[in-house]
């Protein structure tokens, strides 16, 4: 028998999640909610289940990755419980169960840990700086080893067990038995999900959500070309001037991109971007300093001005560690993953009770 | 309208529906003088336009004409309709001024006889409002059958001023020259009846109410079910089509935060239910789904009327509506999560009613000096003391009738305007006492 269990909601508030204990389950925003269907519907659901606290519901369940906050169940709802930001908070708790580490978790509910991590990458690369272990080559050469690294590990040790998880409480748990013919056939879902994020347009056909939708296409685009330009093509160091007229272009879209983003959340300029946990303030203004850092960088190496201002290249490695270790792994990067393969284990659900 | 040669009054009832009709009677059976004052052209408010009442269904015109004759009758009452009141001043203790206008009515009151040869004259046709626009009416007119008083009155907006109802009428009681007049009265005490507005559904764009047809308020519904209705059949108005599949949305614009009304207007649910029943008999083959949040049946006798409405096969759903669209044969796409199935659903029906919500009307905080006229958050009239004194207003000696205090239905209202006229009658009498 279901217990009711309070204490979720509570504890859900510090996920950012605001006045969903008002709903009097009209079924309105499920009703007005452009991504729901019969076979997906949502999110009354998972307001009832954070309500009476059926956290284990919450955790097993793909539909907080199925919203992509159109915001329509906010504007309409008649009690004001704002079912969109709960939908948001209930994906910023999935991940936490998700991780394995508990790290996600952490930093989600508690701002100091963030700034305190924050800190500690502050402390770290600049305590190296100082103790001369490296010199100015060094730096250049170790920092694009470091993400290279930073990928790998990061991708080994905490996203890949992650996912896995999450494949475990959403498929696996609700039916017994394993078809891998399913896991072929739904993967296009994965590929198309990932990369151009379309369900945002069946959102509904105003303009305004369809300028959001390409800002964050190209933005999408943009922080994959830029990874893979320095990553791969080794961007700071090339001599190539196709690879640098590249890098310029992509560490541009994402910072021009994330202003915009930023500025969005200042304006509360729609429902989706009214309310800002303190991760999604750390996502995209991290985000933008990525860009402008790395823009910054590269055009001094060009007009050989980085020796005199090597400042400025510890500015984005300090940007860059707080990237990969704390936002990446834990923080809000991760729907880039969980968005698309909750679609993926989506289908194959479907396929699986078909 | 009778000139008031008499210009001082023991209370004045500013609207003529029923809880100011029942009011009235009140005071007036004590051997009081009332001065009934009503801004249409009839009395008799929204409880005459009705179809039947909950949870007796009995008729309910006939149950409101024999309080409307008894009204008109009254030799202690005068009743002016067309009539609006400007301002209620309190002068001391017991002493009101009241300026009041009487809008020209076009139409010796005195000497028509209600022939309706100035209708058959009028060339000019409108919609008619009193039937929410199903049928037309003429410019020069009598408002309905059962009016009170039912004497012509002309519509000078859309007048051509052709003349014809003058050269019709036998009484010669046309008078194109009547101008508004206002006077001055004095009066002991107020009571307050000016009643609810229906909630506008225009105000939400999703549920199409004025570009799809076929999606019509619960008062449009009780016309079309009321014994004087325009076309003594329940209908569709896209296409004259009679409906088989019919949708009741409850809650519209109650329970709302994001139209501004978040209480419960407490009649919705029922009268949807007695809707619902009579369409049953009206439309024997007729489906008829009931879709609400709750379904509040808390008045003596309501829970057995609610029972008895599924007894008859009425389908209740519990969800709310989130959006209604036009097909193209007419019919109307509803969608709504069915909460007991956790399911979306969207379904079809030919028919769908809005049971439009109670909002307060404002009316009288324009009579009042400001600030003295209290509201509740809601706009409706401030009640001195909700528990020990509920018909008693912010003002000393104005008392509060019916849905001016809050959404209630035909019952409460009845207690209720006892309840003001008693008080009425005790502070008029304290008054006689101390001056």
């Amino acid at each position: 028998m279901a217990k009711v269990d309070l204490k979720f909601g509570k504890k859900l508030k510090k996920f950012g999640a605001i006045d969903f204990n008002a709903c009097y389950n009209c079924g309105t925003c499920t009703a007005v909610c452009a991504l729901s269907d019969e076979k997906d519907s949502f999110p009354r659901e998972m307001v009832r289940f954070s309500v009476t606290g059926l956290s284990e519901d919450v955790k097993g369940s793909l539909k907080p990755w199925l919203c992509y906050y159109c915001g329509e169940c906010t504007t309409y709802c008649p009690q004001e419980a704002k079912p969109g930001e709960l939908m948001m908070s209930l994906r910023r708790y999935a991940t936490s169960r998700y991780d394995w580490t508990g790290l996600s978790g952490l930093l989600y509910k508690n701002l100091l840990a963030y700034i305190i991590s924050f800190l500690l990458v502050i402390a770290g690369v600049i305590g190296a700086y100082l103790s001369d272990t490296f010199t100015t080559e060094e730096w250049f050469h170790y920092g694009h080893y470091f993400e290279m690294l930073a990928i790998v590990g990061v991708f080994l040790l905490i996203l890949t067990p992650n996912i896995f998880r999450m494949w475990l409480y959403s498929v696996q748990s609700k039916k017994k038995g394993f078809k891998l013919k399913h896991y072929f056939s739904a993967f296009g879902e994965l590929l198309v999900h990932m990369f151009t994020q379309k369900r945002t347009l069946k959102c509904d056909d105003d303009a305004k959500n369809k300028i959001w939708w390409f800002e964050h296409f190209i933005l999408v685009f943009g922080y994959l070309a830029l990874l893979f330009t320095t990553v791969v093509l080794d961007w700071f160091a090339t001599e190539v001037p196709f690879i640098i007229y590249m890098g310029y272009v992509f560490s541009g879209i994402i910072f021009i991109v994330t202003f915009d983003f930023v500025i969005r959340r200042i304006r509360k300029r729609s429902e989706k971007s009214t309310f800002s946990h303190p991760s999604d303030w750390f996502f995209v203004i991290w985000l933008f300093l990525m860009g402008v850092s790395a823009f910054a960088v590269r055009l001094l190496v060009d007009t050989g001005l980085i020796l005199d201002n090597f400042w400025v290249y510890l500015f984005h490695v300090i940007i860059l560690v707080q990237w990969a270790l704390i936002i990446v792994p834990f923080g809000k990067w991760t729907h880039f993953l969980y968005r698309s393969f909750a679609m993926y284990f989506d289908k194959v659900n479907k396929l699986n009770a078909a | 309208m009778p000139n008031i040669e008499k210009k001082s009054f023991d209370a004045l009832v500013v609207g003529g529906g029923i809880a100011g009709v029942e009011s009235a009677i009140n005071i007036a059976n004590n051997g009081l003088k009332v001065l009934l004052v009503e801004k249409d052209l009839t009395i008799g408010g929204k409880m005459i336009m009705l179809s039947k009442v909950f949870p007796t269904l009995d008729c309910s015109a006939c149950i409101t004409t024999p309080k409307i004759s008894e009204v008109d009758r009254h030799p202690n009452v005068t009743i002016m309709t067309n009539t609006e009141v400007l301002h209620i001043d309190k002068q001391d203790k017991h002493y009101f001024k009241a300026q009041i206008k009487e809008k020209a009515r076009y139409v010796d009151v005195s000497n028509c006889t209600g022939c309706q040869l100035c209708e058959d004259a009028c060339p000019v046709v409108v919609p008619d409002q009193y039937q929410y626009g199903m049928v037309g009416r003429k410019a020069a007119y009598i408002p309905f059958n059962i009016a009170s008083p039912r004497v012509a009155s002309i519509d000078i907006e859309n007048c051509s001023l052709c003349g014809a109802c003058e050269k019709a009428c036998p009484t010669q009681c046309i008078d194109f020259t009547q101008e508004d007049k206002e006077y001055e009265i004095v009066v002991k005490s107020v009571v307050i009846a000016t009643g609810f507005n229906l909630f506008d559904p225009l105000k939400i764009p999703r549920y199409s109410y004025g570009s799809a047809k076929n999606v019509i308020t619960s008062m449009e519904m009780e016309r079309h079910l009321a014994p004087t209705r325009p076309y003594n059949h329940v209908l569709r108005p896209g296409d004259g089509k009679m409906p088989d599949n019919i949708a009741y949305v409850l809650c519209t614009g109650s329970r709302d935060m994001t139209v501004g009304n978040p209480i419960c207007s407490q009649i919705c649910c029922m009268y949807s239910i007695k809707q619902a029943q009579l369409l049953m008999g009206a439309l024997p083959m007729a489906d008829v789904t009931i879709y609400y949040i709750n379904i509040r049946s808390f008045g003596k006798g309501f829970e057995e009327f609610y029972e008895q409405a599924k007894g008859m096969g009425i389908n209740f759903v519990k969800g709310k509506i989130g959006q209604i669209d036009e097909l193209e044969n007419g019919d109307l796409k509803v969608r709504y999560e069915d909460i007991n199935q956790g399911k979306l659903v969207e379904s079809k029906h030919d028919l769908v009613v809005l049971s439009v919500g109670a909002m307060a009307n404002e009316d009288p905080k324009t009579m009042f000096k400001a600030d003295t006229w209290k509201q509740d958050e809601f706009a409706f009239a401030q009640q001195k003391d909700l528990f020990y004194t509920p018909s008693l207003s912010s003002i000393d000696g104005v008392f509060l009738a019916g849905t001016t205090s809050g959404p209630m239905d035909i019952p409460d209202t009845i207690l209720s305007s006892g309840a003001a006229s008693m008080e009425a009658i005790r502070y008029i009498k304290q008054a006689k006492v101390e001056i």
